[in-house]
């Protein structure tokens, strides 16, 4: 009796083993906390460190647009967090935004971001209720940003430069 | 009470540590250490890399290492048939990952070892092996690419100039080595390549002397202990079957 235990109790913990090793090749992480963060994301208890994203929040009303990211970044290293990744696109929109112009770059890494956003809040629309923000929805901050991106003949209104950050 | 323990223990080796002990070497047969980044690399088996488990697993089987018409048979419950065949499966790759350690990932030298290996692995298949000389074979041409590819070649690659590739460099002057490039990495990465092979070898050594429940040993130590008139008949008949 004792024998067929050890056997079924053998045979699962070896079928979880390579169920993690399989799990390691596809995923490829590069380090071992990426491991762990991504084993705590297959176990469903990966959460976002709230010290990090509320310094990164305090840098981001300063205007410091970059040690923000960093630091919502590190917050957020899986980039699972919808929340998150909608402030990191939000930074992308602040910094790059310009009364001449739009950086490209930025706007284009903006735009990334915010679908992933869009892609983790699947079924819910993503609403960040934040009154010093003038876009609450990711849709609004991915249309501002993909207008951004495109060149037409608005570029040339010299009325542009009263136009205001959002 | 002693045959008791023997047959969980038994159990626990075959149905807990050699997969165990199997699936680690699929876990770190694959698994580089980058040279500057320090970073986890993960190579998965090349397909050369399943040919040869395919051809090293005949080759267990033809051993007596593996003897299959025991492992799965029609009188064994059909648990014990599921364990046998998934210890079948944890050796293939933990076979194909012990070449995976061995082999240079890349370039001439890749596919170099890769022909020696399958020429040796061929070439055995009409050998006469049992399993002790099987694992000898085995524990020599493991060593050998190892030391090959983690000791020579690391130091020809060593991106600060080994003392094989001063040597090589004075010997092969204006002969391009293009085609021997491959990726350097940490020195971190051979030790968890020998670690790979000492778990793979000691996984086959004790597959093959330590999982059998009524081993020869035993069988021979019980045969000593029976009275003279019991053993005088049973050494008779092993004489006769062997003389047939």
């Amino acid at each position: 009796m004792q024998s067929k235990f050890i056997q079924s109790g053998g045979l699962l913990f070896t079928i979880a083993y390579a169920a993690f090793i399989v799990w390691i090749y596809a995923t490829e992480p590069r380090t071992f906390s990426e491991v762990t963060t991504g084993v705590e994301i297959a176990a469903g208890t990966y959460e976002i460190n709230p010290e990090k994203f509320n310094s990164a929040f305090n840098l981001f009303r300063r205007e410091q647009f970059r040690a923000a990211r960093e630091e919502w970044q590190q917050a957020d290293p899986a980039q699972r967090d919808p929340r998150t990744q909608f402030y990191i696109a939000y930074s992308f929109y602040r910094e790059g935004w310009g009364r001449i112009y739009f950086d490209q770059g930025l706007f284009r890494q903006g735009v990334e971001t915010v679908n992933r956003a869009i892609a983790l809040s699947t079924g819910t629309t993503l609403v960040i209720d934040d009154p010093d923000l003038q876009m609450h929805t990711a849709a609004e901050l991915k249309a501002e940003l993909e207008q951004g991106l495109e060149s037409n003949w608005g570029d040339v209104n010299p009325l542009k430069v009263f136009k205001r950050r959002k | 009470m002693p045959s008791t323990n023997r047959s969980r223990n038994v159990a626990l080796v075959n149905f807990v540590v050699l997969p165990f002990l199997f699936l680690t070497v699929a876990l770190l047969g694959g698994l580089r250490i980058g040279d500057e980044s320090r970073t986890l690399i993960f190579v998965p088996p090349p397909l050369v890399t399943l040919l040869l488990a395919t051809l090293l697993m005949l080759l267990f089987i033809r051993g007596g290492l593996i003897r299959l018409h025991k492992w799965i048979s029609s009188e064994l419950s059909p648990l014990t048939n599921i364990a046998h065949v998934w210890m079948f499966i944890t050796i293939f790759f933990a076979s194909a990952q012990a070449f995976n350690s061995v082999l240079p990932e890349s370039g001439l030298l890749h596919w170099l070892f890769s022909f020696f290996f399958l020429w040796t692995l061929w070439n055995n298949q009409f050998s006469s092996f049992d399993a002790r000389r099987l694992l000898r074979s085995l524990a020599i041409l493991f060593g050998t690419a190892f030391v090959l590819k983690h000791m020579l070649f690391a130091s020809l690659y060593s991106p600060d100039g080994g003392w094989l590739k001063r040597l090589a460099g004075s010997l092969m002057q204006g002969v391009a080595l293009g085609t021997f490039d491959a990726p350097p990495f940490s020195p971190a990465t051979g030790y968890i390549a020998f670690f790979t092979l000492v778990i793979f070898v000691a996984g086959l050594v004790l597959l093959a002397f330590g999982v059998d429940p009524v081993s020869t040993h035993t069988l021979v130590n019980e045969g000593r202990q029976l009275p003279a008139s019991e053993r005088v008949p049973i050494d008779d008949a092993i004489l006769d079957n062997e003389r047939q």
